[in-house]
């Protein structure tokens, strides 16, 4: 039996595929010309692979250096996120009957609405007299400020948890504490999956907190290292694309990894 | 030793609600009580409390000796079944039977030898490294009862936990459970608002309605004497029949009277009614369907309850047949027969009232009369 295509959708999505992968060859193409291979052809297959644009782009923007600072960031976000919201989630969502946790959720929530730009100067003032302009202090900044949208996502997915399994925890002889991380916190894995992958990506790539924040060039990440290239080497593009791909790659890694999770919790969630 | 006791127990909630009332009861060891009423009758809440998943607002809570109000659920020696049977979806079956055990610190190979024990009496060995999601309705239910057994608990707290299957494994699951608790010795706390299922697994049965005890007593004395009018409708399918008038008497015999109706009060009875002032008053007259009988014996030996009506509906059920009968009071009239004459509605059927059968209802308060 011969399965028919279905071109109603097969199109749409071979055109919206089109989109996304074409920059994705673009970059990897002009990463690996050399300029005037570059300045010959932009859309052109690389004739031969220029490697040494990797080993430039390393040297250039300190690369191990600046990685490190990154997945420093990123990891402690990540982590630190997962773990706190998802707390300060359960506890809204299951007191939503009292005042102060109502109050309290629309409170985080109301602060998806303030745009970047009106708390930056604040919070660049804050963390310093804080003491925390550093990548400890940004890495705490993306957990707290991602508490909004995170708070919103968690309290939806917890609230769709029948209650009857926390009491049968309790009657098992789990305390409150036992009882969210050996049940509940277990469950909400599809929504740690995503979560963390919006944490990732945003702390992995935010170019503007970083800016803000850190003043130790030392101390910079990945985006913040790039922007030289904007500016001093505004036409080693070559160079410029091969440390964005190197930039890229754990992130893509991560992403197929925590994707298979995301699609497995969202299929759990339908056959239930 | 785990008898339980309910000492004047209150259920109120801030708006001022009160869910369960005065709630006075002693539950004897090894016994299978059943809590029945319809939805919103306290009966879930009155196993919440002893649970210790809500409050007591008022009143005192026994279980064994000790006074368990402000002991929380953990330290109760309780176990509970749910409705929704309640497993832990990400554990396996094992490890949703052992999860109590883990969490008391039990040691690894006692955990074992009870969750296989636990398995073996409820035919589940070959599922415990299933999860979940991979067994049938029937299946988690008993899981659900295996995570209760293997804490040999003094006590099991059953909330609804066969109104989530399908007919007939609910049969089936219900004399396991009987079973079950036979086999276990241990009192046994059932929610349910299907009388059938109070009816057959109780020792004894509670009918609650609006926070409020209606009775305690043997399914038998349930069904036999009901307290007043609620019960004796809720128990028993298909329902009691009820039918206003009143009572007046005639060249000494007493007589229930309304539309259509004349049937003779049995002497012993009628004597009752007069004693207690009944006479000349409106009541309600209460008839089971089965005391309506069809049989030509019994209708020539009874002519003074004796009546015909036209057969509205008539529902075979193979073995017997429920009438639905017009031209008895202004309702319909339910009479359960044998399904050896053939009805079709529109007919005509002359039938008899075993009116030593009858209850007779005080109309202002609906308490029985007798």
């Amino acid at each position: 039996m011969k399965n028919k295509t279905n071109w109603a959708v097969t199109v749409p999505i071979a055109l919206g595929s089109l989109l996304i992968l074409f920059p994705l060859y673009l970059a990897i193409a002009v990463a690996l010309k050399s300029p005037e291979e570059l300045a010959n052809s932009i859309l052109g297959l690389p004739k031969e692979f220029h490697l040494e644009n990797f080993m430039r782009a390393i040297e250039m923007t300190n690369f191990f250096q600046a990685f490190q600072n990154s997945a420093f960031v990123t990891v402690i976000a990540v982590v630190f996120t997962i773990l706190t919201n998802s707390m300060v989630a359960y506890a809204i969502a299951r007191n939503m009957d009292k005042t102060f946790f109502k109050s309290l959720y629309y409170y985080l929530i109301s602060a998806m609405f303030i745009p970047f730009p009106l708390i930056m100067l604040p919070i660049v003032k804050e963390t310093s007299a804080l003491g925390m302009n550093n990548l400890f202090g940004l890495s705490v900044l993306y957990i707290v400020y991602g508490l909004s949208l995170n708070i919103f996502i968690y309290v939806g997915y917890i609230r769709s948890i029948p209650r009857e399994l926390e009491e049968a925890a309790i009657v098992d002889g789990a305390s409150a504490w036992g009882v969210f991380w050996k049940v509940i916190f277990p469950l909400l894995s599809p929504m740690n999956a995503t979560v963390g992958i919006l944490t990732c990506l945003w702390a992995w790539n935010d170019f503007m907190l970083p800016l803000i924040i850190l003043n130790d060039p030392e101390m910079a990440t990945l985006p913040l290292k790039q922007y030289i290239f904007q500016g001093q080497f505004s036409t080693d593009y070559n160079t410029a694309f091969a440390s964005y791909l190197l930039a890229l790659s754990p992130l893509v890694i991560v992403y197929l990894f925590a994707q298979k999770w995301v699609i497995s919790g969202v299929t759990k969630g339908a056959i239930k | 030793m785990a008898q339980v006791r309910l000492n004047h127990i209150y259920k109120r909630y801030s708006n001022g609600f009160e869910a369960v009332k005065d709630f006075h009861l002693d539950i004897e060891d090894k016994e299978f009580l059943v809590l029945v009423g319809p939805s919103g009758c306290g009966k879930s809440t009155t196993l919440r409390m002893i649970a210790g998943l809500e409050e007591i607002s008022e009143g005192e809570l026994y279980i064994g000796d000790r006074l368990v109000n402000d002991v929380a659920p953990k330290d109760r020696d309780i176990a509970m079944v749910f409705q929704s049977y309640a497993l832990y979806p990400h554990m396996t079956v094992y490890q949703n039977m052992a999860f109590g055990l883990k969490l008391r610190k039990f040691k690894k190979d006692e955990i074992e030898k009870r969750v296989r024990e636990a398995a073996k009496i409820l035919d589940i060995e070959h599922l415990l490294d299933r999860k979940p999601k991979q067994l049938s309705g029937g299946q988690r239910q008993r899981v659900a009862l295996g995570r209760a057994i293997v804490r040999e608990p003094q006590v099991f707290l059953m909330d609804e936990p066969l109104s989530n299957l399908d007919a007939k494994l609910r049969v089936q699951m219900r004399t396991e459970i009987s079973k079950l608790h036979q086999r276990l010795e241990t009192t046994v706390i059932y929610v349910t608002h299907d009388q059938t299922e109070a009816m057959t697994m109780g020792d004894r049965i509670v009918v609650m309605k609006d926070g409020v005890i209606q009775q305690v007593d043997t399914p038998t004395d349930i069904y036999n004497h009901p307290a007043n009018m609620f019960v004796a409708g809720f128990i028993g399918s298909p329902a009691m029949n009820f039918v206003e008038g009143s009572l007046i008497e005639e060249g000494g015999e007493v007589y229930f009277v309304s539309t259509n109706v004349k049937v003779k009060i049995p002497a012993g009875r009628a004597h009752v009614l007069r004693e207690k002032n009944y006479i000349g008053k409106e009541v309600v007259f209460g008839i089971r369907p089965e005391a309506i009988h069809d049989e030509l014996a019994f209708i020539e030996a009874s002519p003074e309850s004796s009546f015909e009506a036209k057969v509205e509906v008539a529902e075979n059920m193979g073995s017997e047949m429920y009438l639905y009968l017009s031209g008895f009071g202004d309702k319909w009239l339910t009479a359960r027969v044998s399904a050896r004459t053939l009805y079709t509605p529109g007919s005509q059927a002359k039938l008899a009232l075993d009116m030593n059968k009858a209850h007779i209802f005080d109309k202002e308060t609906e308490l029985t009369v007798f």
